[in-house]
């Protein structure tokens, strides 16, 4: 039974993890940035998400709108920063994308935007039921995550691999000027890249808002690493590796946990993992050598 | 159909084209002949539109186009073979032809997947295989396949013959010469004279940067100097 609860959760856990590195294997899949900076649209879709919230009180109403906010932010971040750093070495976004990480936070904990307060985000399961089984229990808010999660994955997958801009993007990640010159308008793929990993950060946002119950300025500096742990372990830039190391990070965290309790703070698991991959697969699980 | 007039080209401090001018018509194929570093593909760079020019101008059917972006050049009917191909290594062979007929309605995607597919009945015999997994010939096919899709008027086709084997230099050229019937004029850079010259009407010879020569594949046959340095004596 514990076996089984453990790995619920661990899934449930894992589905957070993949929505933020999901945007961010894509942003690395055609720019090759390390974009940090994701991790500041992750909290202000939360932001967002509990603002509205506050005022309409629907939680679907609260996460479309947060999402669009997001993914309208991620192009602007695109739009003034890396925009203007598209032909230089691939370290120039990277230290700008920490500087725009660290701006965006003190920004955040400002009074006039989110204080340093934490603010609730009551939004429970937003009606979903609770599942028991015998082996064992979701509750309506993971019920909630993991059911967001996989909509929002398989509407990615199908815009990515069932439609042209869906191909346009595969290209572009593979070789951005040869996809130029097939054609593709490369701004129009890279603005779109941007508005769909940022919206899935915002969503990431709003779930782990509602899941702790909790929503404050500093609440994307554990992701903005977490999220790069797992894009290595993946694979870069390979969104099936991405989906892979997730699950399998999230897995592992919760059952060394479970197993042998805290010798080490939880998050730091994570770079145990990334040691041993480096030193025994530095490619990662699904990506090219 | 091309036209480029005294085009200066470089990187950082060093220029590579010191002032080239050629022209393309209508239904010709026309080839730029050089050794390694005469700068043939910073010409097919630039005129795709990854180089910018440092001077000079570009018109195609008249219209001045040096300072589109590559994916507008694209839809005013130029296609590229790139240098080593290029293709889409980790996508099927179907999705790279898709590709080069990104802005194609899709009634010409399917009359050109024909058109492709005539050309080059081994790639409909692969069209499910990643593209990575075919030989080196079928991928240069692959290219030239993938840039015929947008129906282009003018193809340009950088370095076909480099890494092939010398049968398939000839089958592959061949193939380019064949193109005419479909109504595309070709500028093609080439190492390989000797080949080149049995399917093009015009060559030009580019020499450190300037173009030295040019004339019909008979007159560069003959010329004493063009035999001495690209023909083998």
């Amino acid at each position: 039974m514990d076996f089984a609860q453990n790995l619920s959760n661990a899934i449930i856990l894992g589905c957070t993890y993949l929505l933020m590195a999901a945007g961010l294997t894509m942003v690395y899949g055609v720019l090759k940035v390390l974009h940090i900076a994701h991790a500041s649209v992750y909290t202000i879709g939360a932001f967002v998400g509990v603002l509205v919230y506050s005022w309409v009180g629907n939680f679907w109403l609260s996460l479309l709108i947060a999402m669009i906010f997001s993914g309208v932010f991620g192009i602007l971040i695109y739009r003034f920063s890396y925009y203007y750093l598209l032909d230089v070495p691939r370290t120039v976004p990277l230290i700008a994308s920490i500087g725009l990480f660290v701006m965006l936070t003190d920004l955040l904990q400002k009074p006039f935007l989110m204080g340093p307060y934490q603010r609730a985000f009551p939004a429970g399961g937003a009606g979903l039921p609770r599942i028991d089984t015998p082996w064992f229990s979701i509750t309506s808010k993971q019920l909630l995550i993991f059911s967001v999660t996989i909509v929002l994955m398989v509407l990615v997958y199908l815009l990515l691999t069932r439609t042209r801009i869906g191909l346009g993007w595969q290209a572009a990640s593979l070789d951005r000027e040869m996809a130029a010159a097939v054609g593709i308008n490369l701004n129009r793929i890279i603005a779109l890249n941007f508005f769909i990993g940022s919206a899935l950060a915002g969503a990431a946002g709003v779930l782990v808002g509602i899941y702790n119950n909790s929503v404050f300025a500093t609440m994307g500096d554990l992701p903005s690493y977490k999220a790069f742990i797992i894009i290595v372990l993946g694979g870069m830039g390979s969104l099936p590796g991405a989906i892979l190391a997730s699950l399998l990070l999230a897995i592992v965290e919760n059952f060394l946990v479970a197993s042998i309790g805290y010798v080490l703070p939880r998050d730091s698991i994570a770079f145990l993992v990334l040691i041993l991959m480096l030193m025994f697969r530095p490619h990662g699980l699904l990506g090219q050598e | 159909m091309l036209r480029v007039e005294n085009l200066h080209i470089g990187y950082g401090q060093i220029e590579i084209l010191h002032g080239v001018s050629l022209d393309v018509k209508e239904n010709e194929i026309v080839a730029v002949l050089g050794a390694n570093g005469a700068g043939k593909s910073t010409l097919i760079k630039t005129l795709i539109g990854w180089l910018k020019p440092r001077s000079g101008e570009i018109y195609l059917n008249e219209e001045p186009i040096q300072q589109l972006p590559p994916w507008q050049r694209i839809a005013k009917g130029i296609g590229l073979v790139p240098e080593t191909g290029r293709i889409f290594r980790d996508l099927s062979v179907e999705d790279n032809l898709r590709l080069g007929a990104y802005l194609q309605s899709e009634a010409i995607i399917k009359e050109q997947f024909q058109v492709v597919y005539e050309l080059f009945p081994i790639l409909a015999e692969r069209r499910k295989q990643t593209a990575k997994t075919l030989s080196g010939g079928e991928q240069q096919m692959l290219a030239i396949g993938r840039a015929m899709m947008s129906n282009p008027r003018l193809l340009l086709v950088d370095e076909v013959s480099m890494g092939l084997m010398p049968i398939l230099v000839k089958r592959v050229l061949q193939v380019i010469g064949e193109l005419r019937n479909h109504q595309v004029s070709v500028l093609l850079v080439e190492q390989n004279a000797y080949e080149a010259l049995k399917i093009v009407d015009r060559a030009y010879i580019l020499e450190n940067g300037h173009l030295v020569l040019q004339g019909t594949p008979q007159e560069l046959q003959e010329n004493p100097k063009v035999k001495a340095a690209y023909l083998g004596g």
